[in-house]
């Protein structure tokens, strides 16, 4: 759930004029718009004044003379199905404007989310990243298309009404102007209320529904703890709040938006009535005009319900603007390269050189790590869940930025070479092998579209994942649904293998999963790793010790500090932290020994 | 229209608000019509220069009363209708939330979480739409549209009363066509929208791989290309959207214009007077409204009963584990026993589990291992009445399973999920789930046995970290780690570790299951495991294959028979005697 922070007036104009900003880039189409909107009131303000002159030259001294009158009618109806076609293609075209307008903006948003850097979505939960890209870009696509184009059509449709009424009688057009103050002022109080009943209302569906999908999500848990009741308590309170301010929003709707404007509808037409009544006492009156303005009033007060109902619209869009426009602004972005252009990472060495990291600024995670992976060689990382291990790799990948120490690749810093050098000579294989929607192809090529099916294979055999793969129909073109559920553990591991090697790159950094794979799948697993770490430099994360005796070198980690290091043979030696480690995952060796021997 | 006599329970239920809302629509309708009457009299009046001063004030006065009265009377039905339509959903809600928490598993497995997610917030909206602006265009449309008809064929003209709305039907067909392709375009472009959801979601659910290839730049372009389809079909949404004003504008123009046509050669008749045509144009305008309603009427209603009839049949699913009306209230403590023949999941072919037969003593410890889908879960949630319609018995301290009440058997049972779920609340209210007013200390202590204690006084907020979905978020060690701490808050009769153990390291592991055994004599622990580590001291062991038993005993036993156990045993000791050199 996102809290709302009110937003000031002043602000509130702000945030308006940004968006509105991104309207430049569609300047002649909005100017074409407005030519339309321009003829379109042209044409329906001119309906009423044909009646009148109809009424009064004609009609009043029955007076009927055939060709003026045919060609009055003709005009009538001739305005009439050009204001059709017209005002057609404006509502077309300004609802044109503004979908493209949101498609920029939802753009903007979603490269800004990709050049963040990985703190941010630490810190962030996905879902809300999710709802600033879609949710509250396409609420300012609803007020880019109902407020502000129904705002600017009625302002067009209220200002052309007053000039045909000053050119009809300027002293009765200067008594309507009354009636603008009237409705400014309805419209005041309706935003000043309706915005804090509106945003109630939506905070407490919001909350209602957040309660709802946690308890779907978590019903074998209620059920098997035996809360049901208690929850259903919970959720009927806030069903009972919704309804309250649900209750809240109908009164102040019906106080302020329709049944008022209604009001002022009849208020104007006693002006009008009163006024005609009046000078009808000294002077003739001219009964057209009494009609042009009547039949005014009553095109008036649509567009003025229009925009009524869609000032909370407006509303939910500045407080959805300020969110994105704060992604937008935000500052914690992936850490930037100083890249000089010719640096190329060619035999892959990697060295930590006294680097310390913490990711609050307040708590070291690493402290001084320093080591030197050779060439080709293997350096595995081993220690308990919190020792620094992930984060050792965080920084290689250049997930976060680190200030102290430095990682030197060939001798140069990581800094100093360009963002693509890096993932390109860099692969990491994660812990979670994230598959996308999409086919198996598509999975191990991502979206680099050179790459033949052929090289695809060539990658998924190299992995031990063709066998596999063979065996599912379609083969490599076989569906991968939703974060790839359908295949175990392991032969997204094998997937994921297959996506790495693809990408054929120098270094390799593995984050061994831990749990869960079936042993036919774990040996493919083995073989896999053994073939790709021929000729790259590797660095592993291990959970089983097994997996990495033939390591050149193992850091074993502790609370962010290199506690011990050596190969496989010399950590058992020391019996130090790394035997200890070793033992507890091999606890009945004593007895395995004798049943073997 | 059947949806409203489908709603027809709740209108009876809300008899008075509708009544009352009804009734006063069709006041409001009626006062409708005099503003049009007034200007009416007021322009022969003043053609004929009969206009007084008295005369115009009177009927300023009338005019006045009406709007005044206009105005209460419209706030007081949106009260009764608009009130009464949230009501409906408030009710709704409540029955389908209480309904979400009486049903199975076996529910849960066949329909998704988004699915039912919709029908209690779309369904619901559109039903209460139906039980209010439904319920409004079709008594508003038809009092104020028969009322001014009325007005106007019997106080102006019939003749050109029925002139005039020669076109006015075309309006209702046309907005109605409108609206029903308007719905379909609507759809796909809900569908665009919704995949362009998925695709963000995706992209920030897999930001790591996408840094970790460097192709953000090509997940951009496949965003734009994603954005690009939703425009396009929003503005084929709107090619139909924007039809409506105009063709509403052309047939009202037409009948204006009808009505200035005809109505001026009445005039000249002395058929009719200049007011009355003034008054007629006017009442013309009042008959948009409800042409237009009626046009509307059939989507709200088409969308209500579909939703209508998606709700009631959510709701009329049975509950299929109710509990016996004599079941034991006392909550079980002694022997577990299966005697199960065969079990196999509703809707499915091929059993989960046959021939499982043991008896687990009160106070013991069970493990259970065995590959992937060999029925190790499955034998759990049999225990907890998560499924039934097994063919054999499992009893609990002497009685059958069904024969206790769900609440009292599950009393018994603390259960850890593999799937560590946790709610967006507090740590310290995670733990207290089943006793929100457990004392602190006793969430300590919990928490401890699980150790996890440690872990979250480092949390910024410690025990008040809030966790979960909208929370902070843990690793799959601490969630598993909570998740048994809230299964211990219960103390209960019989704990349940269903893989809980996997994304804990071994030495944590080994703690825990030390804490366990020593906080926990007396009492009895089922654990499921792939390490088998985790169950090697357990004081039976039951190995599962493809649904059956294929071996059983402790750990020592075991390791004497030639089987899985000590073939997987071996398999993972037999790297680490390699790894010695061969020694």
């Amino acid at each position: 759930m996102d809290k709302t922070p009110e937003i000031k007036g002043k602000d509130q104009k702000k945030i308006l004029f940004r968006l509105l900003s991104y309207t430049k880039p569609h300047m002649k189409t909005i100017i074409l718009a407005f030519c339309l909107l321009l003829i379109t009131t042209v044409g329906d303000i001119l309906g009423p004044i044909l009646i009148k002159v109809f009424i009064d030259d004609y009609l009043t001294p029955r007076n009927l003379v055939f060709e003026p009158l045919f060609a009055l009618a003709a005009a009538y109806i001739g305005i009439q199905i050009m204001n059709v076609l017209v005002s057609y293609f404006q509502l077309l075209k300004f609802q044109e404007i503004a979908l493209k307008i949101i498609q920029q903006l939802r753009v903007d948003v979603f490269s800004k989310v990709q050049k963040l850097g990985l703190k941010y979505f630490d810190q962030t939960p996905a879902g809300s990243i999710v709802s600033r890209v879609t949710n509250d870009t396409e609420a300012i696509k609803d007020m880019f298309v109902s407020v502000l184009v129904t705002f600017i059509q009625g302002a067009f449709l209220i200002i052309g009404i007053f000039i045909a009424m000053f050119i009809l009688n300027v002293k009765l057009a200067l008594f309507c102007l009354l009636i603008l103050p009237l409705l400014f002022l309805i419209m005041r109080a309706y935003r000043k209320y309706s915005s804090i009943f509106y945003q109630n209302l939506r905070e407490r569906l919001s909350q209602l529904n957040a309660k709802l999908s946690e308890s779907l999500q978590g019903m074998a848990i209620i059920q098997v703890f035996r809360q049901e009741r208690r929850l259903r308590k919970e959720f009927g309170d806030i069903n009972e709040q919704h309804y309250q301010a649900g209750m809240r929003n109908i009164k102040i709707d019906g106080l302020l938006l329709r049944p008022a404007i209604d009001l002022v509808y009849v208020f104007a037409i006693i002006l009008v009535l009163s006024f005609f009544g009046i000078t009808s006492f000294s002077s003739p009156v001219e009964i057209g005009v009494l009609y042009a303005f009547v039949s005014y009033l009553d095109r008036f007060f649509e567009p003025v319900n229009n925009m009524m109902q869609r000032l909370s619209m407006y509303q939910q869009a500045i407080v959805a603007a300020s969110r994105v426009f704060i992604l937008i602004d935000e500052t914690e972005l992936a850490p930037a390269q100083q890249a000089d252009k010719t640096s190329k990472i060619a035999d892959g060495e990697i060295e930590f050189h006294n680097v310390s990291f913490s990711y609050d600024k307040q708590r070291d995670v690493l402290k001084n790590i320093s080591f030197t992976a050779k060439p080709g060689e293997t350096v595995a990382l081993v220690g308990h869940t919190g020792s620094g291990k992930s984060s050792i790799i965080n920084l290689m990948m250049r997930f976060y930025e680190f200030e102290r120490g430095d990682i030197l690749i060939d001798g140069k810093s990581i800094k100093l070479y360009s963002e693509d050098e890096i993932r390109t000579r860099m692969g990491l294989v994660l812990q979670d092998p994230f598959l996308f929607y999409g086919t198996i192809k598509d999975n191990i090529r991502l979206h680099n579209l050179e790459m033949t099916d052929e090289e695809v294979e060539e990658a998924a055999q190299f992995v031990q994942a063709h066998l596999f793969i063979e065996k599912l129909d379609d083969g490599y073109s076989h569906k991968v649904v939703e974060r790839g559920s359908t295949f175990s553990s392991g032969q997204r591991q094998l997937l994921a293998f297959a996506r790495t090697i693809a990408a054929n790159p120098k270094i390799l950094i593995l984050d061994e999963a831990t749990a869960n794979i079936d042993t036919e799948t774990e040996e493919a697993i083995q073989l896999a790793l053994e073939k790709m770490r021929k000729g790259r430099t590797t660095i592993a994360i291990a959970h089983r010790l097994s997996t990495i005796q033939d390591a050149e070198l193992i850091l074993v980690l502790h609370q962010g500090e290199i506690v011990e290091r050596g190969n496989h043979q010399e950590l058992l030696a020391k019996r130090g932290l790394y035997h200890k480690m070793y033992l507890l995952q091999n606890s009945a060796v004593e007895r395995v020994e004798d049943v073997v021997s | 229209m059947r949806v409203f006599s489908d709603l027809m329970w709740f209108f009876k239920q809300e008899k008075k608000a509708y009544l009352t809302g009804v009734i006063l629509l069709l006041f409001v309708a009626f006062f409708q019509l005099i503003p049009p009457r007034v200007i009416g009299v007021f322009v022969d009046h003043i053609k004929n220069g009969t206009l007084t001063l008295k005369g115009m004030l009177i009927w300023i006065g009338v005019l006045v009363a009406s709007a005044a009265i206009m105005y209460i009377l419209r706030y007081y039905w949106r009260i009764m209708i608009f009130g009464s339509a949230v009501k409906l959903s408030r009710l709704l809600r409540n029955k389908l939330y209480h309904h979400f928490t009486k049903m199975s598993p076996s529910f849960y497995q066949k329909k998704r979480v988004g699915d039912l997610m919709a029908h209690a917030t779309n369904d619901l909206q559109a039903i209460q739409q139906t039980a209010g602006s439904g319920v409004l265009t079709l008594v508003d449309s038809l009092a104020t549209g028969g009322f001014v008809i009325i007005a106007m064929a019997t106080t102006i003209s019939w003749k050109l009363t029925l002139i005039c709305l020669i076109p006015m039907p075309l309006m209702a067909i046309l907005t109605s066509w409108y609206g029903t392709m308007l719905h379909k375009r609507f759809h796909k472009a809900q569908e665009a929208f919704s995949s362009l959801n998925d695709k963000t979601q995706e992209s920030v659910s897999g930001i790591k791989v996408i840094k970790t290839f460097g192709q953000e730049k090509e997940d951009i372009e496949d965003f734009r290309k994603q954005s690009e389809d939703v425009v396009e079909k929003n503005i084929s949404v709107a090619k139909i959207d924007s039809l409506f004003d105009p063709t509403i504008s052309l047939i009202v123009g037409i009948s204006y214009f009808l009505s200035i046509v005809f109505g001026a050669k009445f005039v000249l008749n002395d058929e009719l007077t200049i007011g009355q045509l003034v008054s007629f144009t006017t009442y013309l305008g009042l008959l948009i409204w409800p042409m237009l309603a009626f046009g509307w009427l059939f989507n709200i209603v088409e969308r209500g009963r579909a939703s209508n009839d998606r709700v009631t049949a959510l709701l009329a699913e049975k509950i299929d584990i109710p509990d016996d009306l004599e079941a034991l209230e006392e909550v079980p403590s002694g022997d577990i026993e299966y005697r199960l023949t065969e079990f196999v999941y509703p809707d499915e072919n091929e059993p989960v589990l046959q021939n499982i037969h043991f008896t687990l003593k009160q106070g013991q410890t069970l493990g259970i291992v065995g590959k992937t889908g060999a029925g190790k879960t499955s034998l759990l949630k049999l225990l907890l009445r998560e499924f039934e319609g097994f063919d054999g018995s499992i009893q609990f301290a002497g009685h059958p399973l069904s024969e206790y009440r769900i609440e009292s058997l599950r009393e018994a049972l603390g259960y850890v999920p593999q799937d560590h779920f946790l709610f967006s609340a507090t740590v310290a209210e995670n733990i207290a789930f089943t006793n929100p007013f457990a004392e602190l200390s006793e969430v300590y202590d919990a928490a401890r046995t699980a150790h996890i204690h440690e872990d979250i006084l480092q949390f910024t907020e410690g025990y008040e970290t809030v966790v979960g979905e909208r929370g902070v978020s843990l690793s799959g060690g601490q969630k598993q780690r909570i998740s048994i701490a809230r299964a211990l808050m219960m103390n209960p009769e019989v704990l349940i570790l269903d893989d809980s153990l996997s994304a804990v390291d071994a030495k944590t592991e080994e703690d825990i299951l030390t804490a366990l055994k020593q906080n926990r004599t007396g009492k009895t622990t089922i654990i499921t495991a792939h390490r088998l580590s985790a169950i090697q001291h357990s004081d039976l062991i039951i190995v599962l294959d493809e649904g059956s038993i294929v071996q059983s005993g402790n750990h020592e036993r075991l390791m004497l028979e030639n089987g899985w156990y000590k073939e997987m045993y071996l398999h993972q000791q037999l790297e680490e005697i390699v790894e010695h050199g061969g020694s």
